[in-house]
């Protein structure tokens, strides 16, 4: 059986169809990894045009370019696992109570676990972009900018979906987690979207 | 003294002139790569990967007083274990064959591979402890800056600019 098609391969015209389709995915957390990937790609671009100004622009481009591979499989896998939700949530009510609530807890999990890892890669690319804005080739840097704050969007997307999906619970350690990235996230974005001193 | 920090070439010249410490700095520098040419590329048995193994460093042994180019060890133990490993697939094939042939089709591919792990880690032994351990951490672990900065005591807000030093060759 043909498995959903990979996100990354699809041209953007089609993969947009694909997002505003009437279908569970891919969604929110899909939608956060591929912005945090193109927000990654961009403070790429913008050390690339740093390293006459920038002694660190070498080391920026290798961190920028690590932190793209390790998202942009996210948008699939996010689209896995809430499909996974999913169909442990029709399992049939009338069955064993116990093999049904841990077959939802383990989905639900997985379903949290994807969009924390979202928020963590986003968080990341948030704090490079940012450093990038900051020593990078000026010229760069409301392209650095960009990439601060659509990954400092993507981290409080995803850390919402991690609360969302593990039913709300505050004082679950996963949560908690998820929200500190998304505020990392979030300072760093508001330092390179401020004005240049 | 630990010989790890060492050029690849420097450690070809004490062994020239007798220092068993370097001797088995050089084995111990390569063996992996050896043994993993011979069982991941040749896909040899253990047995056979064990005898190529002790050949390579053998004629390594006798070689040193010959080598042309002391940085060029690397290749040059490559290059020797990739023709003991198609000397030992000849002797075991029963029809007469050329290299081409007796040479699985990703080994190349599998070469590639081994040596740019033997780049990486040489360059990783170069840098400082620090940059050493943050590098690995980020590039090898696939860990976050808040990951890092939480096991290593360090804020994750300056991770990112750590490891871009680390790279630039300041760490």
């Amino acid at each position: 059986m043909d498995g959903p098609p990979d996100f990354l391969d699809r041209r953007l015209g089609d993969l947009l169809e694909d997002i505003a389709a009437r279908t569970p995915a891919p969604a929110g957390g899909s939608v956060a990894a591929i912005v945090v990937a193109m927000a990654a790609a961009l403070a790429t671009m913008a050390a690339r045009f740093s390293s006459e100004h920038w002694e660190g622009a070498g080391g920026a481009v290798a961190q920028a370019e690590a932190l793209r591979a390790r998202v942009a499989p996210l948008a699939q896998e996010d689209a896995r696992a809430y499909e996974k939700a999913l169909e442990a949530l029709r399992l049939p009510r009338e069955g064993d109570p116990e093999v049904r609530n841990a077959a939802l807890g383990e989905a639900l999990a997985l379903a949290a676990a994807v969009p924390l890892e979202i928020a963590a890669v986003a968080s990341d690319v948030a704090l490079l972009a940012a450093d990038v804005a900051e020593h990078g080739n000026p010229n760069l840097r409301g392209d650095a900018a960009a990439a601060a704050a659509l990954a400092g969007a993507g981290a409080r997307v995803a850390a919402n979906l991690v609360a969302i999906n593990l039913g709300a619970v505050e004082s679950d350690e996963r949560v908690a987690r998820a929200r500190a990235l998304a505020a990392a996230a979030s300072e760093a974005a508001a330092r390179a979207l401020a004005p240049s001193p | 003294m630990s010989l790890a920090p060492l050029s690849d070439a420097d450690v070809v010249a004490r062994c020239r002139s007798g220092d068993q410490v370097a001797w088995c700095e050089l084995v111990e520098r390569f063996s992996r790569y050896v043994y993993a040419i011979s069982t991941r590329a040749y896909r040899l048995s253990q047995h056979d990967a064990e005898d190529v193994f002790q050949e390579v460093f053998a004629r390594t042994y006798e070689h040193l007083d010959r080598l042309r180019d002391d940085e060029a060890i690397r290749p040059w133990i490559g290059q020797l274990t990739r023709r003991l490993c198609i000397d030992r697939l000849r002797r075991d094939s029963r029809e007469q064959v050329g290299d081409e042939e007796l040479e699985p089709l990703e080994a190349a591919d599998v070469l590639e591979l081994l040596d740019e792990a033997l780049s990486v880690h040489a360059a990783l032994a170069a840098l400082s402890g620090d940059c050493r351990e943050i590098l690995d951490r980020f590039f090898a672990c696939d860990e976050s800056y808040h990951t890092i900065g939480e096991t290593l005591g360090i804020p994750s807000g300056t991770i990112a600019s750590r490891i871009s030093r680390c790279r630039g060759g300041s760490g």
